[in-house]
């Protein structure tokens, strides 16, 4: 598992994630002066080498996996990625950009319902892409839920009757709005973080520790 | 349906069998050499008794009922079994014990995430003796432990959870932000100890070190930026151990393959001063660590100080593979035939007692039993006859036959026939 492929040439490597992450991690990146060699325009290659890094061009939601396990030294993740997969790494700096939250929401004229559900049948139905926030989120509120994991347009679980609630991220609150859906309560507020695998932060301290100084000094600005 | 072993748990073949055992004895012998002596504990303990030591086991540790409704647990790990054990079957002894074992853990983990579930440690404790020396007593010895193996590129990450403890002490916040921070500390989470450091109400000089601390690495340049921040909190003590630590490492010329990192964290929650990792780069999990727990001994009713550190053999196995460092280990030196059993087993019988590694082949033909020996990575093939024993050449015909007494086989110098 955690065996991997000889260091190329004492390259950093580096998850980066794709879809709409990506191009602020682009641009964060040039800004701290990380040379990003062919980066910006990967076409359909997957690893791209530059002078120091070489960047790994990931779904979104396997990059905690790819830093646990030590398949790349760092990454650009989501804290919603991050808190869902719930594994180790070092969160080493707020990048600020990709600002979302994770809320609870239910079908506008639901409200009675869910809780009259809720008095009588003892359980809320949850439909989410993210069932470990979900389950932590309900558990501490001490409120008993059934968790059905879907993995995508979560907004129509209520709509075709899966669900009670939702577990989802929202930007603007648009999407919800459009389906009928009002927003509970918040979760969690999600930003970009540049983390790192544990055991490289120790054997490639310093590299890491710059980057991880240059993209602070990035993100207040 | 093919039979498989369960998730996490798998068959390990003689090549690599053989491999593990030669690095675990590689630890063991330099775990003897520095006066450890070895010590079992049983596989199942009281779940409640673990719980006890190490705080919760969760998600973390294999439970089961036994026959008479006792919750038992498989050992997680070995530092609270051997604390247990101390404290009961050694208490009143003299002191201090040091202790060292090669076992089998048991940690349930949860589903598609590729983690073994049983593996192997190999580690020291040292009960009883406190302070910088047996601190430094321990990570030199792990560090000579390792270097034994033959291992080339590996460091040991050096901090202290003391300093934490102090900082929190001396910041007088109430007992739900500490143990926010303690957690975020416990995650390496050093976005959110940021954010905890902006409390309101909070000295600035204990925001800065909290933040700060985290991120110091290095060697002595490390310990003095750190020194300057606790000593602005006024709790410049909780890093007594660790510097003093470092100048005995530091003066048995070990501190080279020390860095200092005041990000270190253990899985288990009973460490009380210094911990260490032990990180090879390019592998992506530490091999091991360890540390100092002076209070654990105490919650079975005998306290002590003490200090101890586990390696991960599968992981130590896996980096020294990578090196291309594995123990050697001794092959076959010949597969015995014949056409009549009892002549194979009184010439394998000879050969044995000369020091020989021999297979049985009764019965084989030559040419088979050349194919055999090749197969099983055997030095040569032999076939008995008449009371003689005779080397077989590739086509299974016989060369020259063993002179009597019979000489050491070729793997132990003997001349080559």
């Amino acid at each position: 598992m955690l065996r991997r492929a000889s260091q190329s040439a004492g390259l950093l490597r580096m998850a980066v994630p794709k879809g709409v992450l990506f191009d602020d991690c682009v641009a964060a990146l040039t800004a701290a002066g990380v040379d990003i060699g062919g980066l910006a325009n990967p076409g359909r290659q997957l690893v791209i080498a530059s002078s120091e890094t070489e960047f790994v061009i990931a779904k979104p939601t396997d990059i905690p996996a790819y830093v646990a396990y030590g398949g790349v030294d760092v990454a650009v993740a989501g804290k919603d990625v991050l808190a869902e997969a719930d594994l180790e790494s070092v969160e080493m700096v707020d990048l600020g950009f990709g600002a979302c939250r994770l809320v609870v929401a239910e079908l506008e004229d639901a409200k009675a319902e869910v809780a009259e559900n809720y008095r009588h049948l003892g359980v809320i139905r949850v439909a989410t892409k993210y069932p470990r926030v979900a389950e932590r989120h309900y558990a501490a509120k001490g409120i008993q839920v059934e968790i059905v994991k879907l993995h995508g347009n979560i907004e129509i679980a209520p709509l075709l009757g899966l669900a009670d609630q939702i577990v989802d991220i929202t930007a603007t609150g648009t999407t919800l709005e459009q389906n009928r859906l009002r927003i509970v309560e918040e979760v969690l507020a999600s930003t970009a973080r540049f983390v790192a695998n544990p055991s490289s932060l120790r054997t490639a301290a310093d590299r890491i520790s710059q980057l991880a100084d240059s993209l602070a000094t990035v993100s207040v600005e | 349906m093919k039979p498989v072993t369960p998730r996490g748990f798998r068959d390990v073949l003689p090549q690599e069998a053989e491999e593990r055992i030669a690095v675990g004895d590689s630890l063991a012998r330099t775990f003897d050499s520095w006066g450890y002596r070895p010590a079992e504990t049983p596989v199942v303990e009281d779940y409640g008794i673990l719980e006890q030591g190490a705080g919760s086991l969760e998600g973390t540790a294999f439970r089961l009922f036994d026959s008479d409704g006792r919750l038992l647990a498989l050992r997680p790990e070995m530092t609270v079994p051997i604390a247990r054990m101390v404290a009961s079957r050694l208490k009143g002894e003299r002191g201090p014990h040091r202790l060292r074992y090669v076992a089998d853990v048991y940690r349930e983990q949860a589903s598609l995430r590729g983690q073994s579930r049983q593996f192997t440690q190999a580690g020291i404790e040292l009960v009883g003796a406190g302070g910088a020396a047996a601190d430094a007593e321990v990570i030199a010895l792990l560090i000579e432990a390792i270097s034994a193996t033959g291992l080339v590129d590996f460091t040991v990450a050096l901090g202290t959870v003391a300093v934490l403890g102090a900082l929190l002490d001396a910041s007088g916040a109430d007992e739900a932000w500490q143990r926010e921070v303690r957690d975020a500390a416990h995650d390496r989470n050093l976005v959110e100890i940021d954010r905890l450091a902006g409390r309101e109400g909070l000295s600035p000089s204990v925001a800065r070190a909290l933040a700060e601390i985290p991120r110091l690495r290095g060697g002595r340049a490390a310990i003095e930026e750190c020194r300057a921040h606790v000593a602005a909190c006024g709790c410049s003590e909780s890093l007594d151990g660790l510097e003093a630590t470092w100048e005995l490492l530091e003066s048995a010329g070990v501190a080279q393959r020390v860095t200092i990192d005041f990000g270190t964290m253990r899985s288990f929650d009973y460490y009380t001063g210094v911990v260490f990792e032990l990180l090879v780069p390019g592998v992506g999990l530490p091999l091991g660590g360890g540390g100092r727990y002076d209070e654990l001994l105490a919650v079975f009713g005998a306290p002590a100080p003490a200090a101890g550190f586990a390696v991960g053999i599968e992981r130590l196995h896996i980096a020294l593979a990578e090196e291309g460092v594995v123990p050697a280990t001794r092959g076959l030196d010949a597969v015995v035939c014949g056409s009549r059993p009892a002549e194979v087993f009184e010439a394998a019988g000879k050969l044995r007692a000369a020091g020989w590694r021999v297979r049985l082949a009764p019965g084989a033909e030559g040419k088979d039993a050349v194919s055999e020996a090749r197969a099983t990575g055997a030095v040569e093939t032999l076939r008995a006859e008449g009371g003689s024993i005779f080397r077989l050449d590739r086509s299974g015909e016989p060369t020259e036959s063993i002179p009597s007494p019979i000489p050491p086989p070729q793997a132990l110098g003997g001349e080559v026939g």
